[in-house]
């Protein structure tokens, strides 16, 4: 028995643990998806300025201006270095992109972080979907300089999931 | 209680956890750039201080030498995810920028080194007035840096997206030194001589 004492309060304290935690996030989880329901809310409201409401079709944001449908908006993830990245993309029709915003990454701070800095999201500014490829690869858009990967994860996820999302669109 | 002010006040100054002791240095490089993280990073950590050690203190007599250490973390971590909970829904914007810091607490030499060296040998109320003291020490420790670094570094002072002060001349001209690494070590290294002087000197 004395052999097991150790395993016994180990798994004991493993399990008041687990139940501490559990309440914790039964408390917080709406808190938090409101909280990031209004992150994507004001990111969008930055894509699209004119922007005065919007609707939900599956998980395409449809924006509207005063009930004129002026884009769409949808969160792309990709596999960055340092794991997924979201970005939230705004296209103003089926071929062209408004502009995307970096809503969550964790790229290595001062290099692959980098791509969260509007300097890099304004590249994508206007640019048709199909051009939405590294200048290495062919694209339009200037790679960071020492942080391709990071780089090449933004510009594949919004490319990729842009060219899916434009097929569930509405007309 | 006089054994809980006894052990509260030795670590505000005597053996302050981060000038004295130079515990917790890498947080207190990274989120001292601006006084409302590390009002943040006080707070969590004397939370998760306060709880771990209590906990140790009360099951000290039940816990098993050889597991020590995984508890010790076990429970410092179940506080810590508490704290980045709690956080994320009630405080987004201090969550933010305390980001990898946060969740980080984990292994704050300062969490399991209170355990490990107090709190497991020692009743509750003086382990409780040990961690308190850690926690507000070093909480005490980092928002000096804070407030000289984001002074100094960007012109003004602001907490919670309330401005305290502007510096004239600094706001369009700062130091931008001060809120780079290196800045950090400036900062912290005079108050270690500070605090040296005043404190430890006295003492001895």
């Amino acid at each position: 028995m004395k052999k097991f004492y150790p395993i016994i309060i180990l798994t004991a304290i493993m399990l008041s643990s687990v139940i501490l935690l559990s309440l914790t996030n039964a408390f917080t989880k709406d808190k938090i998806l409101a909280q990031q329901n209004e992150q994507t809310l004001s990111e969008l409201k930055s894509v699209f300025p004119e922007m005065t409401d919007y609707t939900l079709n599956k998980d395409i944001y449809i924006i509207n201006a005063n009930g004129q449908k002026i884009g769409y908006g949808f969160i792309a993830t990709g596999k960055g270095y340092g794991g997924a990245i979201s970005i939230l993309v705004g296209l103003e029709n089926k071929t062209t992109v408004k502009g995307i915003r970096i809503i969550t990454q964790s790229e290595t701070a001062g290099l692959g972080a980098r791509i969260a800095l509007p300097s890099f999201a304004d590249k994508f500014n206007d640019k048709n979907i199909a051009d939405i490829k590294l200048k290495q690869d062919g694209g339009q858009i200037d790679g960071i300089t020492g942080s391709t990967i990071s780089s090449r994860a933004v510009v594949e996820a919004v490319r990729n999931t842009a060219l899916a999302k434009v097929q569930e669109l509405p007309n | 209680m006089k054994i809980f002010w006894k052990e509260f006040t030795k670590m505000l100054v005597i053996s302050n956890p981060l000038f004295v002791v130079c515990l917790g240095n890498c947080p207190a490089l990274a989120i001292t750039t601006a006084l409302d993280s590390a009002l943040g990073m006080a707070v969590g950590l004397t939370f998760c201080l306060f709880f771990t050690s209590m906990i140790v203190s009360l099951i000290r007599r039940a816990i098993p030498n050889v597991v020590r250490i995984p508890i010790f973390v076990v429970i410092g971590a179940t506080f810590v995810t508490i704290v980045d909970l709690t956080f994320h829904s009630y405080v987004p914007s201090v969550w933010a920028l305390l980001g990898i810091f946060l969740p980080l607490i984990t292994v704050n030499c300062n969490l399991l080194g209170r355990a490990e060296v107090f709190a497991q040998h020692n009743g509750v109320i003086a382990s409780v007035g040990d961690a308190l003291g850690t926690g507000v020490g070093y909480g005490f420790a980092i928002v000096i840096i804070a407030f000289f670094r984001q002074l100094l570094g960007s012109g003004t002072l602001s907490v919670l997206g309330h401005n305290l002060v502007t510096l004239p001349g600094l706001k369009e001209q700062p130091i931008g030194l001060l809120i780079l690494a290196p800045g950090a070590f400036l900062v912290i290294g005079l108050l270690h001589g500070l605090f040296r002087r005043v404190g430890v000197e006295k003492s001895e």
